[in-house]
C-alpha cells in the first residue's frame, strides 16, 4: 500500500471503471498506462496497484475477464465492463459529484 | 461486503493455487509490455527492465494485497492445515483407522439413537394439526379399562360440540383371497368421521361419508396405500374391482394417501354400522377418537365432556354412574411413560458410550501428540505462535473427527436399516425413523463436540509444555504430566464403563426374573395359529361349532400332535373386558374378562383345576350352560357376595353372541382353575370367566397345539387338517408360545439387549484405553525396570509391579464409577422387574468383570516388561 495516498481515497475503482467505459476491453497494463496518461503528471500511481482493485471489481461482478492475445502476441488477461459495472459507474460518478459539490460548497461557505 | 463478493471470496480462498498462478502470469505480461514500451522510447534493455519494475511498484506487497482483497485469509490457513492434517493422518493409517473406527462406533450409535428420539419424541405426529387429535374414554374402574359403550358414544356425538369430528373404531380381521391363496389381513371397522379425525385424505377417490355407516348401506372398504401396492399391484382400476373379504364382495371406494397409515398393521377400513341391539347395549367395546375444534383446548374439552357425563348419569346403568370421562392427546397416548423412559435410558447409555469413545480418542491423540513434540518444538523455534500451533492441532483433530463423523453417519444409517424391523414393533406406527436434516444437524453438533472434547486437551497439552525443553530431550521425552492426564482419562473411562455395565447387569437380572416368572401355563412345545371364520361361510354358531369339532377330531388323531385346544384369546395375552357377572341378590355386577375355550384348552396348557371340574366335551349346545372361573374371580365373588365356594352357584353373565350382539345368560359355575397370566408382569391377575366354546361359538379363534417332538414341523399337519375341512380358510399369526411369551416381555427385554450391547462396546473401549496407557507407561519405564532387574528384581516382581499400576487405575475408576451408579441407575427403577437399582449382586458382578478386564488389559504389557533384557535396555538408554 505504498503510494495510495497519491490516488484520492476510493477513487481508483472509479478511474478503472471509467477507463474501461471509454476504451472498451483492455488488459491490466493498458489500464494502468491509460490512467497515468489521462492524469498527466499529476498522479503518481504504482501500476501494480490496479490488480488488487481489478480482482475486487471482478468479484463484485462489475467487470469480466477473459484470457486473450495482446497486440504483441502475448497471452494476457483482458478486462471489460459488465452491465452491472455500467450501472455502478453511473452511481459512483453521481456519488463523486455529490461529494465534491458538497465539499466545494462547504469550503466556499466557511471562507 | 456484498453477499456476491463474500461467495466469490470463499471460492477464491479454495482456489488459491490457481489464482496465484494467474496473477504471476499477469504480472509477467505486464512487465514485458512495459519493458517493450520503454525500449520503444529509446531506453536500453537494462534501463527498460529497471524502469518497468520501478513504475510497477512492490511486487510481493501487491501480491499480498491481491490475496487480502480477493479472499479470506483464515479459510486459506484452515484449508492448508486441513490438507496437512489429512496428509499426516494418511502417514499413520493404523492410528487413523483405530480412531475413525472408535468414533464411528460412538457417533454412529448416538446418531442412530437420536433418530429414534427424533421420530418418537420430537417430530409432530404425521397428521395435519396433530395436537387436535385426542382419545376419549371413561376413566378406568374395576373391570372397565378403556372402551366405551355404543349409547355413550352416540350421546357424545350428539351432545359434544367441542369436537369437529368424533369416531369409534373396532379392530377386525378378514380373509382376503388372492393368487397365493387365502391371507388373513387386519383391518378396522370405523364410523364415518374416522378419517376426518386424522385429517387423512384419499389418493384415489374418497374416504367415508356420513351415508356409509348407516344401516343398510352398501358394503364398502377403503384400503391403505401399502395394501393397494401389496395386494392389488397398485392397480389404477381398483375402484371397479370387487374385493372378496371373508367370501363377501366389497366395493373399494378409496385408497388412502401414502403416509403414516402405511406403517400401521391395519390394511383396510370398513364402516362400523351399529345394529339396534348394539345401540342399547351396555357393553364396553369401542375405542373413540376425536378432533378438537380449532380453538378448543384439552382442558375445555375435559370440562365440557364432564358436564355432558353428569347430564347422562341419570339414565346410565348403576355401575356407570360414578364414571368420569378422560380426554388425552393422541401423542401422549402413543408415547407412553414407559416408552419415553426406555428411549431416554437407551439414549443416556449411548451417550455414555460416546463419552467413552471421546476419552479413548483423546487418549490416542495424547499418545500421538507426545511423539510429535519434536516437530512442534521446531515449528515454535522457527516462530510459529502458540495459538497457531493449537489451531493446527485442532484442525488435525477436526479432520480426524470429520472422517469419524462420516463413518459414524454411515454406521447410523446401517444400524437404522438393520434395526427398523425390530424397532417398528416397539414404536408407535406414527414414528418414522430416518436420517433427516435434524438428525444430520445433530450429527454435526456431536462431531464438533467430539473435536472440542477429544481434540482440545491434547492440542493444548502438546503446545503448552515447555517446547524448547522437549526439543532438548528430543524423542525420548514425555513428561510426567502427560502420563497423569492420560491416567485420568482412563480412570474416567473405567468409571463410565462401570455405570453402563452395571445398568446392563441390572437389566439382565430383571430379564432373568421375568423369564423365571411362572406364567401359570406350560408353554414348551406349544404352537399357536389363529383363524377367523367368515360370517358368509359360517352364518350360524352351529356351523362354527361343527367346524371346531371336526378340526379337533382330526388334530387329536394326527401324528405328532400330543394335545390340541381352542380359545378366543391366547394365553399370556390380554383378554377383552367389559362383561359382567350378576350374582342374585348382589346390587352390583362383578366386571370380568371373558374367554371362550374348548375341552382341550386347560389340558393342552396344563392348567390345573383346583375345585369342581374343567370344561368337557359334554358341555355342548343343548346341555346345561356352564362356566369355569379362575382363582382371582372366585376370590372376588367371595368378597362381593360373601358366599363360600362359588362352585355350583348360578349367576347371570352378560356377554355377546356369535355376531357380537349383547346377550344375557344364566350359567352355573362348575369349576375353579388356577389363574393363568393374562396381565403384564407385576400386575395382579384379572378376574376371568371361561365359557365352553361349543355352547357359545365365536368366529375368531386361536388354535393351540402341543407337539410331541417340539418344533414347527407340525405346521403342514395343521394346515392339512384345516384344508380338509375348509380349503378357503386362511391361517395366520403362527407362533410358538415361547415367541408369544417373548413378545409380551419385549417391552422390557429390548432395552436390556440394547444397553447390553452398548455396555459390551464400552468395556471393549475401556480395555483398549487401559491397554494403551499401561503399555505406554511400560515403554516409559523401560530404563527404571531395567535397573531394577539388574539389581536383582525377578520377572515376577516386574510383572506384579506393572499389574499393580494398572489395577490401581481400575480401582480408582471403580470408586468414581460406583458414585455414578448410585446416582444414575435410579432412573432405571421403572424398567426393572423385582430388581433393586442398587442390586448388590449386579454391582458386584460389574465390579469384578471390570477388574478382570483391567487385569487382562494390563497383562500383555506387563508380560512384555517382565521379559525385558536389562542389559539391552540399559545400553539403549545410555
Amino acid at each position: 500500500m505504498s503510494n495510495t495516498q497519491e490516488v484520492p481515497y476510493g477513487t481508483l475503482d472509479l478511474l478503472i471503471l471509467k477507463t474501461l467505459e471509454t476504451m472498451g476491453t483492455l488488459h491490466g497494463y493498458a489500464i494502468a498506462r491509460r490512467i497515468e496518461q489521462v492524469s498527466g503528471d499529476s498522479l503518481q500511481l504504482s501500476q501494480g496497484s490496479v490488480y488488487p482493485a481489478l480482482i475486487r471489481l471482478q468479484q463484485e461482478g462489475w467487470i469480466e475477464t477473459e484470457w486473450g492475445i495482446s497486440e504483441t502476441n502475448r497471452k494476457v488477461k483482458f478486462y471489460a465492463l459488465t452491465k452491472a459495472g455500467r450501472k455502478q459507474l453511473l452511481l459512483e460518478v453521481a456519488n463523486w459529484e455529490k461529494a465534491t459539490a458538497l465539499v466545494g460548497r462547504f469550503l466556499k461557505a466557511s471562507r | 461486503m456484498s453477499p456476491r463478493r463474500a461467495v466469490a471470496s470463499v471460492l477464491a480462498s479454495m482456489n488459491k493455487r490457481r489464482l496465484d498462478r494467474e496473477l504471476e502470469d499477469e504480472i509477467r505480461a505486464h512487465l514485458e509490455l512495459a519493458e517493450r514500451d520503454a525500449v520503444a522510447r529509446g531506453l536500453s534493455r537494462e534501463e527498460a527492465h529497471r524502469e518497468a519494475r520501478l513504475s510497477f511498484g512492490g511486487i510481493e506487497g501487491m501480491k499480498e494485497e491481491h490475496r487480502d482483497h480477493r479472499g479470506f485469509r483464515w479459510i486459506e490457513t484452515l484449508l492448508r492445515d486441513f490438507r496437512y492434517g489429512l496428509a499426516s493422518l494418511l502417514r499413520s493409517p493404523g492410528f487413523t483407522a483405530v480412531v475413525v473406527g472408535v468414533l464411528a462406533l460412538g457417533i454412529g450409535g448416538t446418531v442412530a439413537m437420536f433418530s429414534v428420539v427424533d421420530a418418537v419424541l420430537l417430530k409432530p405426529l404425521p397428521f395435519p394439526e396433530p395436537d387436535r387429535i385426542v382419545r376419549v374414554w371413561e376413566a378406568p374402574r374395576p373391570g372397565v379399562v378403556d372402551s366405551t359403550t355404543v349409547p355413550q358414544f352416540l350421546a357424545w356425538k350428539r351432545l359434544a360440540t367441542v369436537f369437529d369430528a368424533l369416531a369409534a373404531e373396532q379392530p377386525v380381521q378378514a380373509a382376503l383371497n388372492d393368487k397365493s391363496g387365502p391371507t388373513r389381513i387386519p383391518g378396522k371397522a370405523v364410523t364415518a368421521e374416522y378419517f376426518k379425525v386424522f385429517a387423512t385424505g384419499a389418493k384415489i377417490s374418497r374416504t367415508f361419508t356420513s351415508e356409509d355407516d348407516q344401516p343398510g348401506a352398501a358394503p364398502v372398504i377403503i384400503i391403505s396405500h401399502a395394501a393397494w401396492q401389496t395386494y392389488f399391484g397398485s392397480d389404477p382400476g381398483i375402484l371397479s374391482r370387487r374385493v372378496r373379504l371373508d367370501g363377501e364382495a366389497y366395493q373399494v371406494i378409496g385408497v388412502l394417501q401414502p403416509g403414516a397409515f402405511d406403517r400401521d398393521e391395519t390394511q383396510f377400513w370398513k364402516p362400523l354400522v351399529f345394529v339396534p341391539d348394539q345401540v342399547s347395549s351396555e357393553m364396553h367395546w369401542l375405542t373413540v377418537y376425536g378432533r378438537l375444534q380449532a380453538d378448543a383446548t384439552l382442558n375445555q374439552a375435559r370440562e365440557r365432556m364432564q358436564a355432558i357425563n353428569a347430564a347422562l348419569a341419570e339414565t346410565a346403568p348403576m355401575e356407570d354412574r360414578d364414571g368420569t370421562i378422560v380426554i388425552e392427546s393422541l401423542k401422549r397416548l402413543l408415547v407412553g411413560a414407559n416408552l419415553d423412559r426406555s428411549i431416554s435410558v437407551a439414549f443416556g447409555a449411548v451417550f455414555l458410550l460416546l463419552l467413552i469413545a471421546c476419552a479413548n480418542v483423546a487418549n490416542l491423540l495424547f499418545a500421538q501428540g507426545a511423539t510429535r513434540r519434536t516437530e512442534l518444538a521446531i515449528r515454535a523455534a522457527l516462530g510459529a505462535g502458540r495459538g497457531r500451533l493449537v489451531a493446527q492441532l485442532l484442525t488435525e483433530s477436526f479432520a480426524l473427527c470429520v472422517l469419524g463423523g462420516v463413518a459414524g453417519v454411515a454406521t447410523a444409517y446401517l444400524l437404522i436399516r438393520l434395526a427398523t424391523p425390530f424397532l417398528s414393533q416397539s414404536l408407535p406406527f406414527t414414528a418414522d425413523v430416518s436420517l433427516n436434516l435434524r438428525v444430520l444437524a445433530f450429527a454435526a453438533t456431536v462431531v464438533l463436540g467430539v473435536v472440542l472434547l477429544a481434540g482440545a486437551f491434547p492440542a493444548l497439552q502438546a503446545s503448552f509444555g515447555n517446547l524448547t525443553e522437549s526439543l532438548k530431550r528430543s524423542a525420548r521425552g514425555s513428561s510426567g504430566a502427560d502420563v497423569r492426564v492420560r491416567r485420568t482419562i482412563v480412570i474416567g473411562e473405567v468409571a463410565l464403563s462401570l455405570v453402563l455395565v452395571c445398568g446392563a447387569f441390572l437389566l439382565a437380572r430383571s430379564l432373568l426374573k421375568l423369564q423365571q416368572l411362572d406364567p401359570g401355563v406350560r408353554i414348551d412345545n406349544v404352537i399357536s395359529v389363529s383363524a377367523d371364520l367368515p360370517i358368509g361361510a359360517y352364518p350360524t354358531p352351529q356351523k362354527a361349532a361343527l367346524f371346531y369339532e371336526a378340526l379337533m377330531q382330526r388334530l387329536q388323531s394326527a401324528p405328532g400332535v400330543a394335545r390340541a385346544g381352542l380359545s378366543t384369546y391366547l394365553p399370556l395375552e390380554w383378554v377383552s373386558n367389559g362383561e359382567g357377572i350378576q350374582v342374585a341378590g348382589a346390587e352390583q355386577q362383578v366386571h370380568v374378562r371373558f374367554k371362550r375355550v374348548d375341552a382341550g384348552y386347560f389340558r393342552t396348557l396344563d392348567i390345573p383345576v383346583l375345585n369342581g371340574r374343567g370344561i368337557t366335551a359334554r358341555d355342548r349346545e343343548g346341555s346345561p350352560k356352564v362356566v369355569v372361573i379362575n382363582q382371582a374371580l372366585a376370590k372376588q365373588l367371595a368378597d362381593v357376595t360373601g358366599m363360600g365356594s362359588p362352585v355350583g352357584k348360578v349367576v347371570r353373565l352378560s356377554s355377546a353372541d356369535y355376531e357380537n350382539q349383547p346377550l344375557l345368560l344364566d350359567v352355573q359355575i362348575v369349576g375353579i382353575i388356577r389363574s393363568e397370566r393374562t396381565a403384564s408382569p407385576g400386575e395382579p391377575d384379572p378376574a376371568v370367566v371361561y365359557v365352553p366354546l361349543a355352547q357359545a361359538p365365536n368366529p375368531h379363534i386361536k388354535l393351540l397345539v402341543r407337539t410331541q417332538e417340539g418344533d414347527a414341523a407340525i405346521m403342514p399337519t395343521i394346515r392339512a387338517a384345516v384344508r380338509e375341512i375348509d380349503p378357503n380358510l386362511p391361517l395366520g399369526d403362527i407362533a410358538t408360545m415361547q415367541q408369544i411369551r417373548d413378545r409380551t416381555l419385549s417391552g422390557v427385554s429390548r432395552p436390556a439387549w440394547l444397553i447390553g450391547a452398548f455396555a459390551f462396546v464400552a468395556v471393549l473401549l475401556a480395555a483398549i484405553g487401559l491397554y494403551g496407557v499401561v503399555s505406554y507407561s511400560v515403554t516409559q519405564q523401560r530404563q527404571e525396570l531395567g535397573i531394577r532387574m539388574a539389581l536383582g528384581a525377578k520377572p515376577g516382581d516386574v510383572l506384579s509391579h506393572v499389574l499393580r499400576g494398572a489395577l490401581a487405575m481400575v480401582a480408582v475408576g471403580l470408586v468414581f464409577g460406583l458414585v455414578g451408579v448410585f446416582a444414575l441407575t435410579r432412573v432405571m427403577t421403572n424398567l426393572l422387574f423385582e430388581v433393586s437399582p442398587l442390586d448388590p449382586l449386579a454391582i458386584a458382578i460389574a465390579c469384578v468383570s471390570m477388574t478382570l478386564i483391567g487385569l487382562f488389559a494390563g497383562l500383555l504389557p506387563a508380560n512384555r516388561a517382565a521379559r525385558l533384557d536389562p542389559i539391552a535396555t540399559l545400553r539403549d538408554a545410555g
